[in-house]
């Protein structure tokens, strides 16, 4: 077939305007969040769960590779086009189908918006507690392909943790049902393993998810230290209390810096490391909870506690938070995200390790972070036109990757392996750990043509940065 | 059923060829004495207690090169559920793979060996003040493994969700015997398939599970229940929905009816046909209000008595709850468990209309049903086993068309022989996935053979 009749096939299916493939027009479906890049050789955005099964049977039999795309937020290059391959976008697929308020469910197109979501069912007074940062434009699709997670997963999962069922759309085309509307659903947990597979067995064509019912009380809590190693044992201390908050976020010297830069958060200029702490659940629960996470605060050297209840003081408490990533632009161009996660009581050695990267490699590094849970997010800033930067961020970064190995921890929390992270998946996978995922795979999608090139190394070994030679960075890589 | 951690002495010698060979593989002392275990009372050819990991996957790679037809164990609790295998040939029994190899309490986390009976984990994570909310009938002998396999829960399952929720690593020794991780020690982690949500509830025909790691929660620091009468368990069930919508609801809510009520050792006064329990737990005042405020909302929605329960009587209850009614030696006659979207639980037990003497146990908040007849009800006229079925393809049918699904996860072998235990369970095009996978993982079908969905 020809590339043009298979465009024309495409535009049957979905109707002219839907098929986006004019190089200009494919720009932007380019990139994700990762700032990898990869043109697909066109972008089809279907309506409905039908036109979604008729793109996949006919990429099925023109041996045409592709991948779902949400809001192209994600952060490991999950959503970009495999080579030759094309992308199906699902911004028309965004209706809230139903909300369930007997049984809390709700049911969903994919290409919906998290917080969008979050915001229609509170007013039944529920919620969908997995938030992650990029909520305001990420799609629920997404989500699932990545098992996405976000602040409130400390003490509510990921959203594995919530998600019912399924409708989904395998590589030919057929609708399959996985779960359903039951909590529990026996046989082998399709739509559990399906949960993070990256795109890689099907795509989801509707939703039915998990909602909470929103609790009495919320109080926030805002400890200011003077620098990371108290902020760190702060964490300990709550935890070690038998305390499990519903978030448990911090943010250090130099985000507080990058912050304060863009607005007033109400930081002090000389904070060494801000630790955000939120209280859910009955009012008595809150209260007597309250004032042992406020005293641990003071007692691990806290120089100010700040408390609100009221949504708005909340919200201002968490600005600071919502607002680092977008203010790191203020200290350099460049950004790479490394989503290490580590057994919580590691964060203090790994993020003096952070410290000694940064040095090594003359990297300016800043931590914004789910401290509760052990997933950093150490990010490092950097200016790709200075010759030699990018090089050097990646081999930092692979260097924090093994450490984070070595310390007992693995190599993403919340953001998926994808593209970013496949050359590392030897450190933590064996060969045949490996072999008995990619079955799982081929048992999916035997052709193999479903978001391919990810997650997997293609069989080759890592190398530690260590005995890397120069050349074996690659200067394109993941800047 | 009975089993130990000690070997029991031998006075037969080993007869089985197969016997001899797993002798010759992991020494005299791994074959046990067939005779205290049965599935589906039938006594297997052999027992092999592996001392250690090695042995697992020792076992394994004999049976890939014999095609010995293999049976992963645990305590034995659960070990009736499934079709009938198509044949076993060598029980594998997990129990001396017992340890709590790692514990983090301030990292929340802990990895055990499968073998680990429940209570023995409880009891080692306790020192740390952590558990993983896991539940599981006679937890004295069910073990980690077999939680796992089964992904079986109990009253608590409301609050805490099911074992696949708090499993965070698992090691499985393959068919082939390769040993496999997946997941790992953090509490978060996406590197990589969840592959430990596939092990979990697959009845051993993907693996052998060897170890799994936990994420856990702090203890509770209180517990606290209450037990009220309704004059039907309609009106228990009504009254049970209008509480768990509550901002104050207990971690668990049970509907039972009478008989399921006599079978708990449970009062339930003259006149009274339902009876909800409810069990709180966490910080003392919160416990406190949880239960006071479901008293005053039961008592509005008509209930004839309310006993409020102390600790040490709510922890028995749901024990009692999770054990079903069951014990040592006595399985029901017929015990299904039926999920459900909890809305549609009062229209699927007014259409239900059980035959008298049928106990009920209904998760209000979850949607989970279990029905049990401890007798056979159906016994008249040479028809019990076709009585047995023809009920079970009514509460099939019920449950269906509510959107729920039912598993037998009890009935007497002439009642399985002639039904499938999983049908119903998985529409034919998730069936399909299901087989494929069952064929990457287990060519050889060595793994349970024919007691899973679809015969798997």
């Amino acid at each position: 077939m020809q590339p043009s009749e298979f465009i024309h096939r495409l535009q049957d299916i979905v109707g002219p305007d839907y098929v986006i493939h004019h190089p200009e027009d494919l720009l932007v479906y380019e990139y994700d969040g990762s700032v990898d890049r990869s043109m697909p050789r066109a972008v089809a955005l279907p309506s409905d769960a039908d036109q979604v099964s008729r793109v996949l049977a006919l990429a099925y039999d023109e041996g045409v590779p592709l991948v779902g795309r949400g809001s192209g937020t994600g952060l490991s290059g999950g959503a970009l086009a495999p080579p030759g391959g094309i992308q199906i976008a699902f911004t028309r697929m965004n209706r809230i189908l139903e909300v369930d308020t007997e049984n809390l469910t709700a049911t969903i197109e994919p290409g919906v918006i998290n917080l969008d979501l979050d915001t229609h069912v509170r007013k039944f007074g529920m919620r969908y507690a997995p938030d992650p940062s990029s909520q305001k434009a990420c799609s629920l699709g997404g989500n699932i392909a990545e098992n996405a997670g976000g602040p409130h997963c400390l003490a509510y999962g990921t959203t594995t943790n919530h998600v019912l069922g399924m409708e989904v759309a395998l590589e030919d085309g057929t609708l399959v049902q996985l779960g359903g509307a039951a909590r529990q659903v026996p046989g082998y947990d399709l739509r559990g393993v399906f949960v993070g597979s990256e795109g890689t067995f099907g795509i989801a064509t509707k939703i039915k998810v998990r909602l909470l019912p929103l609790p009495e009380t919320v109080r926030t809590f805002l400890g200011i230290f003077p620098d990371i190693e108290s902020a760190c044992s702060a964490v300990s201390a709550v935890i070690g209390h038998g305390i499990v908050p519903a978030a448990l976020e911090m943010i250090d010297a130099l985000s507080i810096r990058a912050v304060q830069n863009v607005t007033d958060a109400g930081y002090p200029d000389d904070a060494g490391a801000v630790l955000l702490i939120e209280l859910e659940g009955l009012w008595e629960e809150v209260d007597e909870v309250s004032r042992e996470v406020e005293s641990a605060l003071w007692e691990t050297g806290a120089n100010e506690v700040r408390v609100a209840e009221e949504d708005s003081e909340r919200e201002r408490l968490w600005l600071g938070r919502k607002t680092a990533f977008g203010a790191f632009g203020t200290i350099a161009p460049n950004y790479y995200l490394v989503d290490g996660v580590v057994p919580r009581t590691r964060l203090t050695q790994v993020l003096r390790k952070v410290s000694e990267v940064s040095e090594k490699y003359g990297i300016i590094i800043a931590n914004v972070f789910h401290a509760g849970d052990g997933n950093l997010h150490p990010c490092m800033l950097f200016d790709e036109r200075e010759p030699g930067v990018k090089e050097r961020a990646m081999a930092g970064a692979s260097e924090l990757m093994e450490y984070c190995v070595e310390m007992g921890g693995s190599l993403s929390g919340e953001h998926g392996i994808g593209l970013e992270k496949k050359q590392f998946m030897p450190l933590v996978y064996t060969e045949q750990d490996m072999e008995a995922m990619r079955l799982v795979r081929d048992a999916f999608a035997p052709s193999g043509r479903l978001n391919p090139g990810k997650i997997f190394p293609d069989g080759e070994e890592y190398v530690p940065v260590t005995q890397r030679t120069p050349t074996q960075v690659d200067p394109d890589f993941y800047v | 059923m009975s089993r130990g951690d000690s070997s029991p002495p031998r006075d037969k010698p080993l007869t089985s060829p197969i016997s001899q060979q797993l002798a010759g593989l992991l020494g005299a002392d791994a074959v046990l004495p067939t005779d205290s275990y049965s599935i589906d009372d039938v006594v297997p050819p052999a027992v092999v207690q592996p001392r250690d990991r090695k042995g697992v996957a020792q076992v394994m790679r004999w049976a890939s090169q014999t095609g010995a037809k293999v049976s992963p164990y645990g305590g034995g609790i659960l070990a009736g559920l499934g079709n009938l295998p198509d044949r076993i040939d060598v029980v594998l029994d997990l129990s001396r793979l017992n340890r709590v190899t790692d514990y983090q309490p301030a990292d929340l986390t802990a990895t055990v060996e499968a073998g680990i009976a429940l209570e023995d984990m409880r009891r080692e994570l306790a020192h740390g003040e952590k558990l993983a909310p896991l539940e599981a009938p006679f937890p004295g002998r069910a073990t980690i493994g077999g939680i796992l396999a089964t992904n079986c829960s109990g009253p608590l399952r409301f609050a805490y969700g099911l074992p696949r929720d708090w499993l965070i690593g698992v090691t499985v020794v393959g068919a082939g015997g390769q040993e496999t991780k997946s997941g790992g020690r953090v509490v978060k982690n996406v590197t990589g398939y969840d592959l430990n949500k596939l092990y979990t509830g697959s009845l051993g025909t993907l693996g052998v599970i060897l170890e799994a790691s936990f994420k856990l929660t702090p203890r509770a620091e209180a517990r606290a229940g209450l037990a009220a009468s309704f004059p039907t368990l309609k009106e228990a069930l009504s009254a049970g929905r209008s509480l768990v919508s509550q901002v104050f609801v207990p971690q668990g809510v049970q509907v039972v009816n009478r008989a399921s009520a006599e079978r708990l050792n449970l009062d339930l006064p003259s006149g009274a046909d339902g009876l909800i329990l409810a069990l709180a737990e966490g910080r003392p005042r919160a416990t406190a209000r949880r239960v006071e405020e479901s008293a005053s909302v039961l008592s509005d929605a008509g209930a004839a008595n309310i006993d409020r329960l102390q600790e040490p009587d709510t922890v028995s209850l749901a024990q009692r709850v999770t054990d079903l009614g069951w014990d040592e030696q006595t399985r029901p006659f017929l015990g299904l468990k039926i999920d459900l979207p909890p809305s549609v639980l009062d229209q699927f037990l007014d259409a239900l209309q059980p035959v008298a003497g049928t106990g009920v146990i209904a998760d209000v908040g979850f949607g989970t049903v279990q029905i049990f007849h401890w007798v056979n009800p159906f016994a008249q006229g040479g028809q019990e086993i076709d009585g047995a079925v023809a009920e079970i393809a009514r509460v099939r049918a019920l449950a269906r068309s509510l959107g729920g699904t039912v598993v037998v996860e009890h009935c007497a072998k002439p009642v399985k022989a002639a039904i499938d235990v999983w049908e119903g369970c998985a529409g034919e095009s998730e069936l399909q996935i299901m087989r494929r996978i069952k064929e990457k993982f287990d060519p050889a079908g060595l793994l349970n053979p024919g007691r899973f969905i679809g015969r798997i």
